[in-house]
């Protein structure tokens, strides 16, 4: 393989890991952003995503159907879980958003099991999207190059959601100072609301958009150990810090595994421990 | 959006929870009847070999159930106490050092992994605990980390590395690359793999270890592709194997090597479909085995977890076949009685007979070499051939073969 077809080839994996990573730290980063809450549940509502995204696709025959119909369920519960658990602890200290949501994690995990079982299941690709194309000869699968569109596409609209519309405006208002807000007439308990539902179906999306690669399984909620570097590295509760993040983490992976692949997941703690020493806050976090 | 320094902490406190959470304790335990026989099962039930602990689980419910309604051993019911390790070594530790400490439990079974298998092992005689292994390949078990109370009841990584070469000698394949899960049993097995090709002249080009739990194996992929081998070595098992055999088909990387496994799984081919389509492999138990009394383990299975069994299920069931008789026939649960018994122990199991060598513990059993297929439109395991024990198992205390 020549120089230029190798980086171009490994540039579109990491750009698709990276697209991956977004949809699960992303989420992460936003309900921290803008509620303080640390959902320690995001890997397990990754995996119910996935979970969900499989029944549907079983019984609709239909992948692309799983994508859309999964975040909105997992969306629909992350709803009833804020207005159900959090809102009544948002005077509380943070460690006890810590402890509901792990509670959380313990109950969509074991759930899961009793609904679908220990064996890992297969979610296929979405029709149409089962093949390769060929970059100098080497193949690259038709998925891959959908997942860094998702990805693109997703966090550009996200972006523009946050930055130029009034809701967005409003969200972002709600992080910085959420009792002005409150005084201004907006009912922040829907802005937190929307922002936890939205974040889970983010990890929702990811779930599902992983599952064709790594199959849905219980392992999968481990994930949430990714989201956590992404959203240190990135900047803590910064959206285009977990962009930056999932960039960054999908880029030492990917190169990393080729060159170093002894040394990969060394490279990636001693990256987050730089940022946490050099920039506490993450590379794009407000916090020097 | 800013953050606070509270929330810093926070989010880092969340950090190393979620660090911790691969290794969360979900405590299951079964109380059983007064006086009983206690058999201790630390095992993986979440992480990436979920699905193997899983089968430990049911399978050890179901001997143990079967057990008790004979009327037990010895006239002792057997209590299970199964708990989640999490696939961390020190967690296994921990929990096996409770049981022995909180229940008074000294005969141990079914640890997901070598790693955790490597961390129980030091303590069993302090702990006056036997530990019978049904899954764990790590070379070093019956080698230089052996201590008397150990026994292993399923083949080695290097029986299953030879295994394999011996059907490789003859495939006309030339260079081979590895790769392996990055803890011992992927070690030992990649490095007894290497020793046997080069012993067979054919070029080792490679290996790599991939992390356990990894979910993009892209860049390996790439790697493998570049290496100009016509034959790739797997040493995975769980959820990475089940994630690098789906992305390998993704990157049409059969059209460039031959795909060999150390360990096909059921629960693999089930979740990766076609994908496993020509995989060639050892299969540590069949389901599909031609003997009496596998078909008698099989039915009953099929009757009473409604599922087939797929390797570690069958392994987890010989592995109580020895513990079951070892109590019966020492009439003590004492460990040292209980290693008396098994050393030379000869079973109709149901991989066929087997024997726990007195000298290192080593199940001696025949070996499988098999092909992933269609029969009747379903995709399964099927023999292609057999191997006797005395071709695939490495010396007394030996990792690999000397010849």
């Amino acid at each position: 393989m020549e120089t230029f077809s190798f980086i171009l080839i490994q540039t579109l994996n990491a750009l698709s890991q990276a697209s991956l990573l977004f949809f699960l730290g992303s989420g992460l980063a936003l309900i921290f952003g803008i509620m303080r809450v640390v959902n320690f549940s995001h890997g397990a509502l990754y995996m119910l995503g996935a979970y969900i995204g499989f029944t549907t696709a079983r019984l609709t025959g239909s992948v692309w159907l799983a994508m859309l119909i999964a975040p909105l369920v997992v969306g629909f519960i992350g709803l009833i879980f804020e207005i159900g658990f959090l809102r009544h602890l948002y005077k509380r200290d943070e460690d006890a958003f810590l402890l509901v949501t792990f509670g959380l994690t313990l109950v969509i995990a074991e759930v899961t099991r009793l609904l679908w079982g220990a064996p890992p299941l297969q979610v296929p690709l979405p029709a149409g999207l089962d093949g390769v194309v060929f970059i100098f000869d080497e193949p690259m699968p038709v998925y891959r190059i959908f997942l860094i569109a998702a990805g693109g596409i997703a966090s550009t609209v996200i972006w523009i959601f946050l930055e130029r519309t009034r809701l967005g405006l409003l969200i972002r208002a709600t992080s910085q100072n959420s009792q002005m807000v409150h005084a201004l007439g907006t009912d922040i308990n829907l802005i937190r609301s929307g922002v936890f539902a939205m974040g889970c179906a983010l990890a929702a999306v990811g779930g599902i958009l992983a599952a064709p690669s790594v199959t849905a399984s219980l392992g999968m909620s481990s994930a949430v150990i990714d989201a956590f570097v992404i959203v240190i590295i990135g900047g803590m509760g910064s959206f285009l810090g977990a962009i930056f993040g999932s960039l960054i983490v999908a880029g030492v992976q990917t190169f990393g595994n080729f060159f170093f692949p002894d040394f990969a997941l060394v490279f990636l703690y001693a990256l987050m421990l730089a940022v946490l020493i050099v920039r506490p806050g993450g590379l794009l976090g407000k916090e020097a | 959006m800013t953050t606070s320094s509270n929330g810093r902490r926070t989010i880092l406190r969340g950090a190393g929870l979620a660090a911790i959470a691969a290794s969360t304790p979900a405590l299951m335990r079964q109380a059983l009847a007064a006086d009983p026989i206690k058999i201790g099962i630390p095992c993986a039930l979440t992480g990436s070999l979920a699905a193997v602990a899983e089968q430990t689980k049911r399978t050890a419910t179901m001997w143990a159930k079967q057990v008790n309604a004979a009327g037990g051993i010895n006239g002792r019911p057997i209590e299970l106490i199964i708990e989640d390790t999490g696939g961390n070594p020190a967690t296994c530790v921990r929990k096996v050092q409770q049981m022995v400490e909180r229940d008074g439990c000294r005969i141990f079974t079914g640890i997901t992994f070598s790693s955790e298998t490597l961390a129980v092992m030091p303590r069993l005689g302090e702990w006056d605990a036997i530990y019978v292994a049904c899954g764990n390949g790590d070379a070093s078990m019956t080698a230089e980390a052996f201590v008397p109370n150990f026994f292993r009841g399923n083949p080695s990584g290097p029986t299953e590395a030879r295994l394999l070469s011996l059907y490789i000698k003859d495939s006309g394949l030339k260079k081979f690359y590895a790769i392996g899960m990055d803890y011992s049993w992927g070690h030992s097995t990649v490095a007894a793999f290497e020793e046997e090709m080069k012993r067979n002249n054919i070029e080792f080009v490679g290996k790599v270890f991939a992390p356990t739990g990894t979910r993009d194996f892209s860049s390996y992929i790439t790697k493998i592709r570049q290496s100009g081998a016509d034959g790739l070595m797997m040493v995975q098992s769980g959820d990475d194997a089940n994630a690098f055999m789906t992305q390998a088909a993704q990157y049409r990387l059969s059209d460039k090597v031959k795909m060999f496994t150390t360990l096909i799984e059921l629960s693999t081919i089930k979740a990766v479909g076609e994908a496993s389509k020509g995989v060639i492999g050892t299969m540590r138990y069949m389901s599909t085995y031609d003997y009496p009394e596998n078909k008698k383990f099989v039915e009953q299975f099929t009757k009473e977890i409604k599922d087939t069994p797929d390797w570690n299920d069958g392994e987890q069931w010989k592995a109580l076949q020895f513990i079951g008789a070892a109590i019966k026939k020492a009439n003590s649960i004492k460990s040292a009685d209980l290693v008396a018994a098994l050393n030379d122990m000869e079973l109709d199991t149901v991989k066929g007979p087997a024997k726990f060598r007195a000298c290192d513990h080593q199940s001696l059993e025949e070996g499988f070499v098999v092909q992933v297929d269609k029969v009747d439109g379903a995709l399964l395991p099927v023999l292609v051939k057999k191997y006797p024990w005395d071709q695939i198992t490495p010396a007394c205390r030996k990792k690999n073969f000397d010849s």
